[in-house]
């Protein structure tokens, strides 16, 4: 990260911007004002209208109670959000490690220079950049189970066809499945960044000491990379948690409840069954579940660049 | 030795690149099948002969052209204002080493989009501006500059200050610095950002869902419309969904090079 | 002398009361007339469904006629529900005619007051064409209509009855008759079920929140026939309940094709129209496709029966859709003019002649001309009306009508994965119990 000062030359040049640059440093807050400004706005005001409903029972239709901590209290007796916790967990935990392997696999391909490299690379980031809602829809009617073109698929290879999001067992694995064609991409571009990034002298330094390719992988690529890995591994993290579109596409949480995520459960809540006050503490108890697992990983990258 | 190496990693290039490819082209396929052909078993590949009924409903049912109007100001919008505001920011946190205000714009990304919506909703009545596409501009600042300021930041941090400091030594405030110094060395990473920043706003659904009137619609909410009572007409449906999407794969297209460019200019800088 | 002072005072008094866009009676009640509200606009917020696009594609006709502009647009069920249901809350709603699902939002818009009540206005002869006829109205969709407390907040649209849809050749086939019970169709779909071939007995909704209401057309068939009592208690873990859950259970894991458990009314419609299932429950009004040559394998193919009967009852699922006007509208009589336009009897008869429902109107079925030239045989309206005789709402009357299809649509989901009914009904019931209770205290 800070590596202006690393490109500057000379010493007593470096102490001389650096004075100089402490002073600049409360000015150079008024660049960020106007964003700050923006963010807080269109943010805070919400939040706090948030916490002033988790307070109360609040139903679209009816009228207003205050509850206190009520709302918080049967959340966490509620066993049909306990479970869409678990759900949410699964289905993160599945839809951050595979695009992570695949999207890294994918960088370490397309660093190498091969003919046709820039149209492959072209199709091969345009699953981030389609629109979820459209996709989704596609998907789901590739999933049909009589009719969808991917049981055709697997009866050609063999295979029996599969219930696909029909089914409460397959349901999750088979979101998954889109969430990785969806995103792998962006994990992929992260990564490759830091590929190319990375200084080609101890390679060389590797290869005159006869290391195999592996060997450099692992102990010069991998490392250099991991800031970049830890990136991807935040931003997946947080996007999975926060899931909802394709989801609510394909299934809107079913079959029965197998696949509702903590933002299903929270549309339905607010949305469907108009328990505004109910559906606030939910968004409350969910953002600081998002927060902490943001910060746990966080913390991870700080350690690993400080290494 | 070389050849079997050489099959393997093209063989590892097809699979990489083969479902992205397979699901357009499918989409494809689907929007331009009769509906008996798309519903057919086992399926129809290659439309004989391709339809073009598909994408005339598609314009005839709804306003498409103005949904896509209205997507078109929205995303414009809400990307412009984000680069006016984020790109400055981005320097001045990247100057200042300030990830603690970065954290606080972290905080937009990582709120559900739905706890925003209902007190802006009543917010937006309030003030008697439902029914105009200001309240979605709005609303979509959220997404657009946390990407701005996110992507500015990773560059800002990656360029070397010398340039800057020359200036600085010359006189210049810091004001002067940022615009005749580093704003115009920051082009790639700010076309990266008014990429990126326009697709996530294109792509958005759940704003618009609860705040667009029936003129204010935008595309991802009208292709999700398209749901309608009589049956899934599989054929429409992926006309419509491709139409939607045609505009940011044509941009990533398009742009592919600056985007890759910029991620990768980015990076060797920093790190 | 002085009564007819009193009376011009009453009326003057009233005139000022009312709405801006009624103009001041003195003696005589003012002529109807249709180009009243000439160049005013009104804002409609219609469900997705074939009636609305009638509605939408005869629009013109509306605006030859009044001079009124129409903005009227279609959202997909679900989101339509939430949405007015937010904008209503909000207290500035941005249509002044909305279309209500009776059998979800009747009791939340009755309790709220969002609409309203439009006895008044049939009434007012200044404001209501002379040849409106409210008695053409049946009298089950206006029952639907009303609220308990005797305001009618909507004027019944169409309703939706459930009804047998079977495949006259895969049943011919075979020989087999048209069940007339619930036993009967289960034998039948039983024969009729050859996995190997891709071919299944029977295809109904196993969506969650979707599924309820086939899970109702059994329960109607039974002794207790309803799902809440009239003092708002559940009987939804009773023996008879159970046994309509079996019944569910035994035909959609028997005798539906896999993943029927995902499916919606659309899925089911695919899988019939595809040929491959040989009888299907579900509403009358997504009949349409199915008469479509260019969509439908089964065009020409397709029986029209009442439901079967169940073991104490013999009854159909009744459902209703309803036009309100918002009490917030400062529209109204432009609202109130779309409205008796949106349900005239050429309207209603286009509803009945596209299948594309069962029109609240009693007059376009005894109209024989329309009939005999829709694409529609003689067996669909005769079903229609035999339904019309048999029906009974299909979901209850409270407020969470939502949260109790989800409920319980998960225990029957769960019930096609295997589950027991008699568990999951009683698990559903607890769950759901305090939930009713909580809305019926009323806050």
């Amino acid at each position: 990260m800070d590596n202006s000062a690393a490109a500057l030359p000379g010493g007593t040049a470096v102490a001389a911007g650096g004075g100089r640059r402490r002073n600049y440093a409360r000015r150079y807050g008024w660049f960020i004002v106007p964003a700050g400004a923006v963010v807080l706005a269109v943010i805070l005001f919400p939040w706090a209208f948030t916490l002033f409903m988790s307070a109360h029972d609040w139903k679209i239709g009816g009228g207003r109670v205050y509850v206190g901590f009520e709302n918080y209290r049967k959340l966490f007796t509620d066993e049909r959000f306990l479970w869409s916790v678990v759900r949410t967990l699964y289905y993160t935990v599945l839809a951050v490690i595979l695009p992570m392997i695949f999207g890294t696999v994918a960088a370490l391909v397309f660093h190498r220079r091969f003919p046709l490299r820039g149209l492959a690379r072209t199709v091969f980031i345009l699953p981030m950049m389609a629109t979820p809602v459209a996709v989704a829809l596609v998907w789901t009617m590739m999933f049909h189970p009589q009719l969808g073109v991917l049981n055709w698929l697997l009866t050609q290879v063999g295979l029996p066809p599969s219930m696909w999001v029909y089914d409460a067992r397959t349901v999750i694995p088979t979101l998954v499945i889109v969430e990785v064609w969806h995103w792998t991409p962006l994990v992929m571009l992260i990564v490759l960044g830091g590929l190319a990034s990375l200084p080609v002298d101890p390679y060389e330094a590797a290869k005159i000491d006869g290391a195999s390719a592996w060997q450099a992988f692992r102990h010069i690529t991998l490392p250099l990379l991991m800031p970049f890995i830890v990136v991807a591994l935040i931003i997946r993290t947080i996007d999975a948690l926060k899931a909802f579109d394709t989801i609510y596409v394909i299934t809107q949480g079913g079959p029965g409840t197998s696949s509702e995520t903590i933002n299903i459960f929270l549309y339905l809540q607010g949305f469907a069954y108009y328990n505004m006050g109910y559906a606030s503490a939910v968004v409350v108890v969910f953002f600081a579940l998002i927060v902490s697992l943001a910060a746990l990983l966080l913390w991870t990258r700080n350690r690993v660049k400080d290494a | 030795m070389r050849l079997l190496e050489r099959v393997g990693f093209a063989l590892a290039v097809l699979v990489l690149v083969s479902p992205a490819a397979l699901v357009f082209l499918w989409m494809l396929s689907l929007s331009l099948k009769t509906e008996l052909d798309n519903t057919a078993w086992p399926p129809v590949f290659i439309p004989n002969p391709p339809v073009w009924d598909n994408f005339a409903a598609v314009f005839a049912r709804n306003d498409f052209l103005l949904y896509t109007w209205n997507s078109i100001i929205v995303s414009f919008s809400a990307t412009a204002l984000a680069i006016l505001i984020g790109v400055p920011a981005g320097y001045g946190i990247a100057k200042m080493r300030a990830t603690r205000a970065a954290m606080v714009i972290l905080i937009a990304r990582i709120t559900p989009g739905l706890s925003y919506l209902i007190p802006l909703f009543l917010l937006f009545q309030w003030l008697g501006l439902t029914g105009t596409l200001t309240p979605i501009v709005i609303t979509h600042l959220v997404i657009t500059v946390p990407i701005v300021v996110w992507v500015m930041i990773s560059f800002f941090e990656g360029l070397p200050g010398e340039l800057e400091e020359a200036a600085l030594v010359d006189g210049a405030t810091i004001w002067q610095a940022f615009r005749h110094v580093a704003f115009p060395l920051a082009r790639p990473g700010i076309t990266v950002a008014t990429i990126l920043s326009f697709i996530f706003s294109w792509n958005n659904f759940i704003f618009a869902v609860v705040l667009a009137g029936r003129e204010t619609r935008t595309l991802p909410v009208a292709v999700n419309n398209m749901l309608t009572f009589e049956q899934i007409s599989w054929g429409p449906l992926a006309a419509a969904a491709l139409l939607v999407t045609l505009p940011v794969l044509l941009l990533t297209l398009l742009a592919q090079k600056q985007i890759i460019a910029g991620l990768t200019t980015g990076g060797v800088k920093g790190g | 002398m002085s009564e007819i002072t009193r009376r011009t005072a009453l009326r003057a008094a009233a005139g000022i009361l009312a709405v801006p866009a009624l103009v001041e009676r003195v003696g005589a009640q003012q002529a109807f007339d249709w180009k009243r509200f000439k160049g005013e606009k009104v804002e409609a917020s219609l469900t997705a469904n074939p009636r609305s696009s009638l509605l939408i594609k005869h629009q013109q006709e509306f605006e030859d006629l009044t001079g009124i502009r129409v903005g009227a647009e279609q959202i997909p069920e679900q989101q339509h529900r939430q949405k007015f249901a937010i904008e209503f809350a909000s207290g500035r709603p941005s249509f002044d005619v909305v279309g209500i699902s009776l059998h979800v939002n009747k009791r939340q818009v009755g309790r709220a007051k969002w609409c309203v009540d439009i006895k008044p206005l049939i009434q007012d002869a200044s404001l209501t064409a002379p040849d409106f006829d409210f008695a053409d109205f049946g009298k089950g969709a206006v029952a639907y209509s009303t609220q308990a407390d005797g305001r009618m907040d909507t004027l019944p649209e169409f309703t939706d009855y459930f009804i047998l849809y079977y495949n006259k050749d895969l049943l011919a086939a075979k020989n087999v008759a048209v069940p007339k019970t619930f036993e009967e169709l289960y034998t039948a779909a039983k024969a009729l079920t050859d996995p190997s071939k891709q071919q299944y007995g029977f295809v109904g909704r196993g969506l969650r929140n979707a599924n309820v209401v086939l899970w109702t057309s059994f329960l109607l068939g039974t002794q207790q026939r309803d799902t809440v009592s009239p003092d708002m208690k559940l009987l939804t873990d009773t023996p008879d309940a159970i046994w309509a859950g079996q019944m569910y259970q035994k035909l959609m894991r028997d005798c539906a094709p896999p993943g029927s458990i995902g499916f919606n009314w659309n899925e089911c419609q695919t899988t019939f129209m595809q040929g491959r299932a040989a009888f299907w429950i579900d509403g009358v009004g997504f009949a349409a496709p199915l008469e479509d040559k260019t969509r439908s394998r089964v065009a020409g193919k397709v029986g029209y029966a009442v439901v079967p009967a169940g073991p104490a009852h013999h009854h159909c699922c009744l459902f209703g859709t309803g036009l309100g006007i918002s009490e917030q509208s400062r529209n109204r009589g432009p609202a109130w003019y779309y409205v008796q336009w949106a349900v005239n009897k050429t309207n209603q008869l286009r509803f009945l002649t596209s299948g594309a429902g069962a029109p609240a109107r009693s007059s376009p079925f005894r109209n024989e001309e329309a009939i005999k030239a829709s694409s529609f045989p003689r067996e669909f309206f005769d079903t229609l009306v035999e339904s019309a005789n048999i029906a009974r709402p299909g979901l209850p009357e409270i407020v969470p009508v939502t949260e109790f299809r989800d409920t319980i649509g998960t225990a029957l989901t769960n019930m096609v994965g295997g589950a027991d009914p008699a568990a999951e009904l009683k698990r559903a019931t607890e769950a759901f119990r305090p939930v009713l209770e909580q809305s019926e205290r009323g806050t």
